[in-house]
């Protein structure tokens, strides 16, 4: 059985300068792609090992298959790494294999400077510092890379030679970048801010495209409906539909991650027997609670109730109203029809009572009815909490 | 004596359409479609009830009320608004207005609520209802007013029964109360809704905000 090679990443297919091999280890070690080039760069000037390193890495990889592959940003592992390629800089500085120590550093200086000025995702080494929504890093991993650093940098300052020479380049190298930045500050600047704008409008133009999408969904399509029909009491339901589902959508709560209200189950109860009976049912709710096993029985019970108030009341509209009190979950379902004389029905004849009377009962609650002749009836269903 | 309504709404096909229902039994001595207007014509017509809209640019319709309290607090508003937010119906309340209703309301009722607020009471819609027993529900801190900051039960009872769909006078019955009384609890439960403190009502305001 031949054995499968497995290569460390995959080079990047779109957005590569050379081969992709920079974007490649960035998707896969989860930094900023803009300072890995400038890593690669500055390694280039140590007798060209960011080349060599560039062009190995180039033939043991191949291209990714799909581009999207790039894990997400983290700015703590690349505070890490960037302190660690500092680190090894330092290391290959006190071999004495810099060949040049200012051209090294303004290189440098030079690539991790534009990488930081252009980078947007801000996922860069020092955005886990300014970032103020990203976790710290932990103290042990900040403490071992800060001692690192100042490990290094003292090997470089007693391999280097006197002080005086040291801060020298280090002159040099600050003056070049303050020029750098005097000439070309304002123009990057200005770069960065009309990127901004680009994307400030393009987002305006996204949710402006989702808002015309929703309404030709939904409202241009009910005022046709409207249109077509003749039917006063259909026209009245098709706009109450619609104006509750635009109300909902535009002032809309949002259920609790994954679990769903009586308010809510309650409200798409009434819009449905609303829809399927041609009766307004105005729905009132006071506090909440979460759907479970028992909560969901009391709703069955309230949709037999409100179905009953729909096709037998002979009212004109049905009241829905919810009540969380610290003892109890109660709902009344109130319809302002013609009644009926509860002592007149005969007991093997209470159908609807019965069903949700056994309903309620199951679950630990209870049900009552009250009606009056010509003024209308009320079913009120009540759990405890 | 024919009740004098002023209209304020920047809607033009609505104004006319509420103008048309409400014309034969009111006298509609003038319409506005903007914050200022109305402020100016209402100070000078001193009409007896305005049916205003909530929201109008440059202020909306709490601008004007808080405009026309101060120097003709005899007007009463009436806020008839497309909105049924907690937020809107509140802050209306809370600025001086004496009732709230949503603009699918049928004619009829209308007219009853306008005659209503011209005779001193508060209307609530069933929704207001619900949004007070909201906003007051819960505990309230010891050291405020408990006069201002807490409902009755018998408030309690009255605003349920208005929740439930029940028009004043089935709550008078149910109750075992004149509907007169009915009107006294609920023209209460409007006192503390305006002047309860801020602290309570923003608090609940900012929990609703968050939901």
């Amino acid at each position: 059985m031949a054995t499968t090679y497995v290569a460390p990443f995959g080079r990047r297919r779109t957005d590569r300068v050379i081969a992709g091999v920079a974007g490649g280890v960035a998707d896969s070690l989860g930094v900023s792609h803009a300072y890995v080039r400038a890593a690669f760069i500055t390694l280039g000037t140590v007798w060209g090992l960011g080349a060599l390193i560039y062009l190995v890495l180039w033939l043991v990889t191949f291209e990714k298959v799909a581009d999207n592959e790039a894990n997400p940003v983290d700015p703590t592992r690349a505070f890490g790494l960037g302190l660690s390629f500092v680190g090894l800089m330092l290391l290959l500085a006190g071999m004495g294999w810099w060949p040049n120590p200012a051209l090294v550093l303004t290189a440098g200086g030079l690539a991790f400077g534009t990488a930081f000025l252009t980078d947007s995702s801000r996922s860069g080494p020092l955005a886990a510092l300014m970032d103020p929504s990203v976790e710290r890093p932990s103290r042990v991993r900040l403490l071992v890379g800060v001692g690192l650093l100042a490990g290094g940098l003292s090997i470089f300052a007693s391999t280097v030679g006197q002080v005086f020479e040291f801060s020298a380049v280090f002159l040099a190298v600050a003056l070049t970048g303050l020029g750098l930045v005097v000439a070309f500050g304002p123009w990057v600047r200005r770069l960065m801010v009309d990127l901004g704008e680009e994307r400030n409008e393009r987002i305006r133009q996204e949710e402006r495209a989702e808002v015309a999408a929703h309404l030709h969904d939904s409202v241009l399509q009910t005022l046709a409906l409207i249109q077509r029909t003749d039917d006063p009491a259909k026209m009245t339901i098709l706009a109450r539909h619609q104006e509750t589902e635009l109300r909902d959508w535009l002032y809309g709560t949002m259920p609790l991650d994954g679990v769903d209200l009586v308010s809510t189950a309650l409200k798409q109860v009434a819009a449905r027997i609303e829809t399927d009976f041609q009766i307004p049912v105005d729905v009132v709710t006071v506090g909440d609670r979460p759907v479970d096993d028992r909560t969901r029985v009391l709703v069955a019970a309230a949709t037999e109730a409100l179905v009953n108030a729909a096709k037998h009341s002979g009212g004109d509209r049905v009241s829905l109203y919810e009540e969380v009190t610290e003892e109890w979950l109660e709902v009344f379902v109130t319809d302002h029809g013609k009644g009926f004389d509860q002592k007149a029905v005969a007991s093997d004849r209470r159908g609807i009572a019965d069903s949700i009377m056994a309903r309620m009962a199951k679950i630990g609650g209870e049900a009552s009815i009250e009606s009056e002749m010509g003024e209308g009836t009320e079913v009120v269903l009540r759990l405890p909490s | 004596m024919s009740v004098k309504v002023y209209l304020v709404d920047d809607h033009r096909l609505f104004l006319a359409g509420v103008r048309a229902e409400l014309d034969e039994s009111f006298d509609i001595v003038g319409t506005s479609h903007d914050v200022d207007t109305a402020i100016e014509e209402i100070r000078g017509l001193n009409p007896n009830v305005v049916l205003i809209d909530v929201h109008m640019p440059d202020g909306g319709g709490i601008a004007v009320v808080e405009g026309v309290m101060s120097t003709n607090p005899d007007v009463k508003f009436l806020a008839l608004s497309v909105s049924d937010q907690a937020e809107d119906v509140i802050a209306m309340i809370r600025a001086g207005a004496r009732g709230y209703v949503t603009k699918t309301i049928d004619p009829a009722e209308l007219e009853d609520a306008v005659g209503r607020v011209h005779a001193g009471d508060a209307v609530f819609s069933p929704r207001l209802a619900g949004f007070v027993l909201d906003a007051f529900a819960g505990a309230i801190p010891a050291d405020e007013d408990p006069e201002l900051d807490q409902l009755t039960t018998r408030e309690k009872d009255v605003l349920r029964l208005i929740a439930r769909g029940f028009a004043y006078k089935q709550v008078a019955r149910k109750l075992n109360i004149s509907i007169k009384t009915v009107e006294t609890h609920v023209s209460s439960v409007l006192r503390k809704l305006q002047l309860s403190s801020r602290h309570e009502l923003a608090r609940w305001a900012t929990k609703r905000r968050i939901v």
